[in-house]
């Protein structure tokens, strides 16, 4: 129900017993707390002007592939 | 694992005359254009475009083919270049369209699941009653630090290929590209309670994920 919440306003019942649930149960609030924390962290990163080396360089494998399909646009590439 | 960056020249020359390879685009106005060293564009360009496809689809072979559509889509749109901005943020901006085509287009999957639902490994984390059986920890962090740590990214994302591609792909459309639920409906072509369903799991298998492979190895990072 706290995931859900995220996406839409539950009815106004539902959210009181929301807000007493999550005073009461400290799981739940940390639950919700830290999926909060994630959507954060993912949202300001790719935002940013992000560290690019979090990822694997291109492998040399597709470097290539890329490389040869530029120089030669006149073969039909059938990837997909 | 680590990379070495190129270093990016940032105001992104097209091509340098002794090149190896060229091709040649004639302008409208009979003037010869500037060359394109194409193996220049992959190499110069081709890591942060994979990075930058990697951070929004996750999945290692969709990455690659948008980035090789983009890269051919630039090629054939070489005219449309304006030099006000540079080469990297135009083909970045082409790869940006191309992987909104990606999320549109229909995907021939392996396990075509008709919805996702509530399975054993949800489960586990609640009791008969549903309460937490095993509750979250207490992460001791500082959240505006974390997403310059790059381990702690490299771990996230580690996380996010863990989940199947169909909860990856519906928890990126929310949370990165930041569409609302029904549009995500609408792109995946799915219910609204599949949606939620999908977003469900994916946030208690990432926030479990996390928990296990960083905040509990870390020093301060479980109270």
């Amino acid at each position: 129900m706290v995931s859900e919440s995220l996406e839409r306003k539950p009815p106004f019942y539902q959210r009181m017993g929301i807000r007493i649930h999550l005073f009461m149960c400290k799981f739940c609030s940390r639950y919700r707390k830290q999926l909060l924390l994630i959507k954060e962290v993912l949202t300001r990163y790719n935002e940013s002007d992000f560290p690019k080396d979090v990822f694997e360089p291109l492998p040399e494998k597709a470097r290539e592939k890329m490389k040869h399909v530029l120089n030669h646009p006149e073969e039909e590439d059938s990837t997909h | 694992m680590k990379m070495e960056m190129d270093s990016d020249s940032g105001n992104g020359i097209l091509a340098t005359l002794d090149a190896p390879r060229h091709r040649h685009k004639d302008r409208k106005d009979g003037k010869p254009a500037a060359t394109i060293d194409s193996d220049s564009w992959v190499d110069r360009y081709g890591d942060y475009l994979y990075a930058f496809a990697l951070s929004r689809l996750v999945d290692r072979n969709a990455a690659e083919d948008v980035v090789q559509e983009a890269f051919v889509s630039a090629l054939h749109s070489m005219k449309n270049f304006r030099r006000d901005s540079s080469e990297k943020t135009w083909l970045t901006s082409i790869l940006k369209h191309k992987i909104q085509d990606h999320f549109r287009r229909k995907q021939r999957e392996e396990k075509q699941q008709a919805f996702e639902t509530v399975e054993d490994d949800i489960q586990q984390f609640f009791d008969e009653k549903g309460h937490w059986k095993d509750g979250p920890a207490r992460w001791k962090t500082n959240p505006r630090m974390l997403f310059e740590q790059k381990d702690f990214m490299r771990v996230l994302y580690g996380c996010m290929e863990e989940l199947s591609k169909r909860v990856a792909k519906t928890f990126v459309l929310r949370e990165i590209e930041g569409l609302a639920t029904e549009e995500i409906c609408k792109v995946l072509d799915i219910s609204a309670t599949n949606c939620w369903v999908m977003l469900y799991r994916a946030r208690i298998l990432l926030r479990q994920c996390l928990e296990v492979n960083w905040f509990e190895g870390s020093p301060d990072g479980v109270g």
